[in-house]
């Protein structure tokens, strides 16, 4: 057992420290600011991506053919840990770069990762994910949007829901069900599809945030190319997987880790009848709590990476990261917004980097995002530990 | 950086756990908790296997190994709730010994322990409803002679473990009018002499005997008191640091046992033509004491490494670890016997005797309420530490 870096692991840390510092937007070390005008933030989130890219920072897990880095998972930590202390803006195409870009490399063909890939990184072509509709979310693979084939093209027709960027997306990376004959887990195929045609429209579906960042998305005779479909035709729940282990390598603790030390020192500065909240017996236990937990969740993912660095890929197990995260996340937001007092009753993000009144919302939309926690326990549960399925349906009609 | 135990880490869980099972697995702890006393015959057992031996340094006859093994170790123990004061003779008394004791101190215990021969415990409360360090109240008089360490011992320690079972106790007395940590000497002071008795205790969990240690003007020299007059105080909280993440060890090891129970019984128990563990409110609460028992364990792990190598934020981890697992592991083992049914209340089912020794570890040798306090001085020392740039 061993926490420690290694020298080399050192350097590409201090490497990434000063890059960061040279190339981080003006002034955002002392006062962070995003743009709140909607389109100026996509800009803004843009110029980043661009600005990590041309120096091989955007995506450091991808292969360095592609403008990677190659890293490897302690190093992907390690590109975590720093991104989150200096709370670095968000990448523009982050469900290209996380989850597409590194899904076509493995099981994209040729002509497809030369097509698409390198416009990932640059974020010159942004990319949404169509799994989820409006009766399939859990239950991803009971999903009935129809993929026909006419010639060398493939028809579709249905709607989805929940697509987070599809307003501003050039691409879709779509599953449809182009057989209905077999079980819900046969007859899926993944598609790429051009978001910039007449038979799709999306419209942007106002959250709880008060944000505008996932739509509804309708297919009608929208069309594809033989050559965009990704895997085999009728073996799309493969790529689901494959596309999904990415999605487990995920975690948020760093930046729960950042903004818990943020809070930390708001609760030192700021006084409530004149003494700081600091001193606050029950403030200094609900940060005692938070803290244990943030350790705790931290460790588990080292393990988990150690893991993962022998295996190759994420278990099952790698579930325990997103349910804890999550759950963490919400508590700790909760907490920074009561602890404002009375002011808990404004829509005011008094200390920047907490970000808390909306942060505190914002926190739902990843609590559901992913898998919801009963399906992460129910992963746990069944694949960890063994226990009885389930009972589910194994078709995708829905007794009509 | 690899999180994990390595592979001789492992062997040593395995050897354990192989030992344990072949003497009867959780069965030694029921023949302790129906009267019987297995400490003596195990204990020597354990020496053979050179299990009290891993944290005594090599020129002592001990594998100069830290809280990393120790923790391996004391996962499988605890996941048998086996008897026996491993943990204080292990993680409290051979560090102290090992840091503070004289060159006579240490070769008097240190080859004893690794050999087997001497067992110890810890005597610190003179007040069983009172939290460290108030509850350190017994005054070490000088006694006047010329000697600086002479000592007269009076009064009536509470709470010792296995004070019956063990040669030594680690005794915290006031050598002077103070408070707090402040003014606290400690002692190593054996069982076996004239002026020591102890009376057993009715404790809450019978496979760990509490006893009374009554010392009646016991006069002590060089070879009693261990490390500084009046400054034992900081040396005690690293060693109650030890004792914690030493204790989560073990209850991390019960829980993995406890969920191991809880997925057999949801199996194989059915109810309404199901194994009651595909319903998922037993199936869910099953993955959060997984969930549970593996964020103790991970906890455990960093805090036991982080004193190996007195990393910066060690004492701040050990004191996470009894922050988290206080409560969570506590809940683990009642949620094992809710998940039983009426089986779960029953003296045949095991859950009990993990929920019992959750429970009497809680507030022993630190609540978690005092750990809570003590997480967040350290992390706010730490913070303050760094330069206003947060360069660490
Ligand atoms: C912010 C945000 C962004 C998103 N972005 C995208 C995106 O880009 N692309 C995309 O395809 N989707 C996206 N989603 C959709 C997301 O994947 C789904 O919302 C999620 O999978 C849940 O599906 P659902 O909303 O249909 O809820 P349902 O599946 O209907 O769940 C409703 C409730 O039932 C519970 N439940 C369902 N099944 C079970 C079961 N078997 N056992 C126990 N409980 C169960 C759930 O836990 C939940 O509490 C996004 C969602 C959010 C909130």
């Amino acid at each position: 057992m061993d926490f420690s870096y290694t020298e080399a692991q050192e350097s590409f840390r201090h490497e990434l420290r000063d890059w960061l510092e040279e190339n981080l937007p003006d002034g955002w070390l002392e006062n962070p600011e995003i743009p709140s005008d909607r389109e100026e933030r996509n800009a803004f989130f843009k110029e980043w991506q661009q600005t990590l890219a041309a120096d091989n920072w955007a995506g450091i897990h991808w292969p360095e053919a592609y403008g990677g880095r190659g890293a490897s998972l302690i190093e992907q930590t390690i590109y975590r840990e720093e991104m989150a202390r200096v709370n670095a803006p968000p990448q523009i195409n982050l469900i290209g770069v996380n989850l597409i870009g590194p899904t076509l490399i493995e099981v994209g063909t040729e002509e497809q990762k030369e097509r698409f890939v390198p416009n990932i990184l640059s974020a010159e072509e942004i990319w949404c994910q169509g799994y989820s509709e409006p009766e399939s979310g859990s239950d991803v693979a009971s999903l009935t949007t129809k993929a026909e084939k006419d010639g060398d093209e493939w028809v579709i027709n249905g709607q989805k829901i929940w697509t987070s960027y599809a307003h501003i997306a050039d691409w879709c990376f779509l599953v449809a069900r182009t057989d209905s004959s077999g079980t819900k887990h046969e007859g899926l195929t993944a598609f790429l599809v051009d978001m910039d045609q007449d038979g799709i429209s999306t419209e942007p579906i106002h959250q709880a945030n008060d944000d505008r960042t996932f739509n509804q998305v309708y297919f009608d005779d929208a069309v594809t190319t033989d050559d965009l479909v990704v895997g085999e035709v009728d073996e799309g729940w493969d790529v689901v997987m494959t596309l999904s282990a990415f999605e487990h390598g995920m975690t948020s603790i760093y930046s729960i880790e950042q903004e818990y030390l943020d809070l930390l020192e708001y609760c030192q500065e700021e006084t409530r009848g004149g003494t700081p909240l600091i001193e606050d017996d029950n403030v200094r236990r609900q940060l005692a709590d938070l803290d244990a937990r943030i350790q705790a969740a931290k460790m588990t993912h080292y393990r988990n990476v150690s893991t993962q660095m022998e295996t190759g890929t994420p278990g099952p197990e790698a579930s325990m990261d997103l349910v804890v995260s999550d759950e963490l996340r919400k508590d700790l937001l909760n907490f920074a917004v009561d602890i404002k007092g009375p002011a808990a009753a404004l829509w005011d993000n008094e200390h920047e980097a907490v970000d808390e009144t909306s942060g505190y919302i914002r926190s739902y939309g990843s609590w559901i995002a992913a898998g919801t926690g009963d399906i992460q326990r129910n992963i746990i549960g069944e694949q960890v530990l063994g226990l009885p399925k389930d009972i589910k349906s194994k078709t995708s009609h829905r007794g009509e | 950086m690899d999180a994990r135990l390595t592979d001789e880490q492992q062997r040593v869980q395995e050897t354990a756990r192989d030992f344990i099972e072949s003497e009867g697995g959780i069965e030694l702890a029921r023949r302790q908790l129906e009267g019987e006393n297995v400490v003596d015959d195990l204990w020597n057992e354990l020496a053979d296997l050179d299990y009290t031996a891993i944290t005594v340094p090599l020129e002592y006859g001990g594998f100069g190994e830290g809280m990393v093994y120790l923790t391996a170790l004391l996962e499988v123990t605890g996941r048998y709730a086996l008897p026996g004061p491993l943990p204080e003779t292990a993680a409290i008394a051979v560090p102290l010994l090992t840091e503070l004791g004289t060159e006579d101190q240490q070769s008097t215990y240190l080859p004893a322990i690794a050999d087997g021969d001497c067992r110890m415990s810890v005597a610190v409360y003179d007040d069983e409803t009172e939290s460290l360090p108030h509850a350190i109240q017994m005054r070490a008089e000088p006694t006047g002679s010329d000697s600086e360490s002479a000592f007269r011992l009076d009064g009536t320690k509470t709470l010792v473990p296995y004070g019956d079972d063990v040669d030594a106790v680690i005794l915290a007395a006031r050598t002077r009018n103070s408070q707090g940590y402040d003014g606290i000497s400690l002692f190593v002071v054996d069982t076996d002499q004239d002026g020591v008795e102890t009376q057993r205790l009715d404790s809450l969990d019978w496979t760990r005997p509490m006893y009374e240690l009554t010392v009646d003007d016991l006069e002590v020299g060089d070879k009693a008191l261990l490390g500084p007059v009046h400054a034992g105080g900081s040396a005690l909280q690293t060693a109650v640091d030890r004792f914690t993440v030493a204790g989560t060890a073990m209850l991390t090891g019960a829980a993995d046992r406890a969920v191991d129970l809880s997925v057999e019984h949801g199996t194989e128990r059915e109810q309404y033509g199901h194994p009651v563990g595909r319903f998922q409110a037993v199936k869910h609460r099953i993955a959060d004491m997984w969930i549970d028992m593996q964020s103790a364990r991970s906890l455990v792990y960093y805090a036991a490494w982080a004193l190996d190598n007195d990393e910066p934020d060690a004492t701040r981890a050990a004191a996470a670890t009894k922050v988290y697992a206080a409560d969570r592991l506590h809940r683990v083992f009642s949620d094992d016997i809710w998940n039983h049914g009426g089986m779960g209340f029953t003296w045949d089912h095991d859950g009990h005797i993990y929920l019992k020794q959750a429970k009497s570890w809680r507030n022993f040798l630190g609540s978690p309420e005092s750990n809570r306090e003590r997480l967040i001085s350290a992390r706010l020392a730490t913070e303050s530490a760094k330069s206003p740039s947060g360069e660490s």
